[in-house]
């Protein structure tokens, strides 16, 4: 089944088309990576399917539903979440405070909450620092909070942006695998990354977008060896 | 190092039982303060405690910077004394209805500004103050303009009054503490965080930012309604923004964000202004001073500096860094 999809996606800043006629499609179950050049669209992108910007044009489904132009909070509440580029933790509460607001902002009474804060913070290794306030904790361990706060009431699709970026390669590890084990589960991901072999490691299918555009959908593999792809990223500074 | 006394619930439960000692202080001085003018000051200074613990939620909780807590006392006097004036309507009915009415503005209010932070939130709520001051002293057949309003008193006692501001404060206080505990406070804390990171998170940051304007607005409402009462004159110097200045500096000094800074924060200020009155405009000058060193050196304000005195070593060395 289809979970999350999009119908002719567009939108522009000033003569820049920041994404132009996006069609992508999400199934239930799968972990989509997103890839593509930097600038080319990702981030913008997952705004509009998290209800952070209003398209110019074009419609955004989710289970079936039209939320086009819906507020984060009504996507939230449908169990649609995102995080961010940028972290995005609460600074001056503790870690485990903020997974606590997590959890009661997504509807669990405070016990269910506490508990399952204890639970993911160990899955987290972040038990050490469970006290800190957020703001004291490494980047790392700041995006690992936000994993925490994400599926303390797990979402029925997780749209993360870069996760991977500027993080220790152990908490690589303890991202993937912990995205791994909540796929396995049957949680649903869309996942932009620039970290190919964890791309490919851990996606199904991948899509990449070029200068605002859809230019490949499919199998990991396929997409990466696509010519187009390859050509896409020659084309640009970024590197793969 | 870190340890479970950096919770959100541990520090709030602190906070309140040093808070509660402060009020269990305050009823107490009567037993040795019974001159009527100390007891006026100490009224005062509860009036404006009140104010700022009103301030504090919206700018210290739920990270809103507003300039309009005077303008909201103003306003919550003026409704209990417009109404016995122009229609003898008692204060049993007239201070509700000063609660209420800055309840409503204060939350339009939270409406218009929704959108805006920082600077340009500070300056909105600037301008609102201004407006609703300028609109009531020159509305002068409805308010009496600049001369002021008189309003009956609730008691002539002013042992009574001091033991009303008591209870009032204390009122406030704990509700303050259980709303702080619940969901909703902490929302206000993420939503003083990162708003956009409380949106993603799924709270309905337009709900609870508005509350926290309503909230705060009758708070500060109520604070004006009783004042009115005990002083038996309101004027729009009641709205002036050098009171909302001596509020905000009541709060950093006291300690933002915490229950008990802005309450200690008044006292002392107010005592500290009342002690130097007689040295002239010195006062400013000295508080204006302590802003900003606590602003730049002492964050967390004078109970921020014992709080950590008692739970020794939490480590802050990464502040500066965030
Ligand atoms: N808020 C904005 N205002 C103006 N231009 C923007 C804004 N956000 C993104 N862009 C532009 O839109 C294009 C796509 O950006 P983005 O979606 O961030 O790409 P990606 O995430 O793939 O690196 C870029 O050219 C970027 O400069
Ligand atoms: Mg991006």
């Amino acid at each position: 089944m289809t979970l999350l999809r999009t119908e002719g996606l567009a939108k522009h800043f000033g003569g820049v088309a920041a994404v132009d006629d996006l069609a992508l499609a999400v199934e239930e179950g799968e972990i989509l990576g997103l890839i593509g050049p930097n600038g080319s669209g990702k981030t913008t992108a997952l705004n509009m399917l998290s209800g952070f910007l209003v398209p110019d044009r074009g419609s955004v489904w989710f289970a079936d539903e039209n939320v086009t132009g819906k507020k984060p909070v009504a996507l939230a509440r449908r169990g649609l979440l995102r995080m961010f580029q940028t972290t995005r933790v609460f600074v001056r509460i503790s870690a485990f405070d903020n997974l606590l607001t997590a959890g009661l902002a997504r509807g669990l009474d405070e016990a269910e909450a506490r508990e399952r804060a204890r639970v993911l913070l160990e899955e987290l290794t972040l038990t050490p620092v469970m006290y800190l306030d957020a703001g004291q904790l490494s980047g790392g361990q700041r995006k690992l909070l936000e994993f925490g706060m994400c599926f303390i009431a797990p979402p029925r699709l997780a749209l993360l942006d870069e996760p991977f970026a500027a993080v220790h390669p152990v908490m690589r590890e303890t991202m993937a695998r912990f995205i791994r084990r909540r796929n396995e589960e049957g949680h649903t991901f869309l996942v932009v990354s620039h970290d190919m072999p964890i791309v490919v490691e851990l996606c199904d299918r991948a899509a990449c977008m070029n200068a605002g555009r859809l230019i490949a959908i499919g199998a990991t593999r396929d997409v990466l060896q696509d010519p187009v792809v390859i050509e896409a990223y020659l084309g640009s500074e970024s590197h793969v | 190092m870190s340890d479970a006394r950096n919770l959100w619930s541990h520090r709030l439960a602190v906070d309140f039982r040093a808070a509660l000692v402060v009020v269990a202080v305050l009823a107490a001085a009567p037993i040795v303060v019974t001159s009527p003018y100390t007891l006026g000051i100490l009224i005062v200074s509860m009036y404006f405690a009140l104010l700022a613990m009103g301030w504090n939620l919206l700018a210290g909780f739920a990270g809103q910077f507003s300039l309009a807590p005077a303008a909201f006392a103003m306003l919550g006097a003026y409704v209990p004394g417009l109404l016995d004036y122009h229609w003898h309507v008692s204060l049993a009915v007239g201070i509700p209805a000063g609660i209420v009415g800055t309840a409503i503005v204060g939350w339009l209010l939270g409406r218009v500004v929704l959108r805006l932070r920082g600077p340009y939130l500070a300056l909105t709520t600037l301008s609102f103050a201004e407006i609703a001051r300028v609109v009531i002293s020159n509305s002068y057949d409805f308010t009496r303009g600049a001369q002021g309003l008189n309003v009956p008193t609730l008691m002539q006692s002013r042992v009574g009054y001091y033991y009303l501001f008591v209870a009032v404060v204390l009122v406030v206080l704990a509700g303050l503490f259980f709303v702080m505990r619940s969901a909703i406070g902490r929302f206000w804390l993420a939503i003083r965080d990162d708003e956009t990171g409380a949106e993603s998170r799924g709270i309905d940051v337009v709900r609870y930012k508005t509350l926290a304007f309503a909230l705060s607005c009758a708070i500060c409402g109520l604070a004006g309604a009783l004042y009115g009462t005990f002083s038996q004159l309101v004027s729009p110097e009641l709205g002036l923004l050098l009171q909302t200045g001596i509020v905000i500096a009541m709060v950093v000094i006291g300690g933002i964000g915490t229950l008990t800074g802005p309450l200690v924060g008044a006292l002392l200020v107010y005592l500290a202004s009342e002690w130097m009155r007689g040295l002239g405009n010195v006062q400013m000058i000295v508080f204006s001073a302590l802003v900003i060193i606590f602003a730049r050196f002492f964050r967390e304000g004078l109970w921020g500096l014992v709080a950590r005195r008692r739970v020794r070593a939490l480590p802050r060395a990464a502040a500066g860094a965030r």
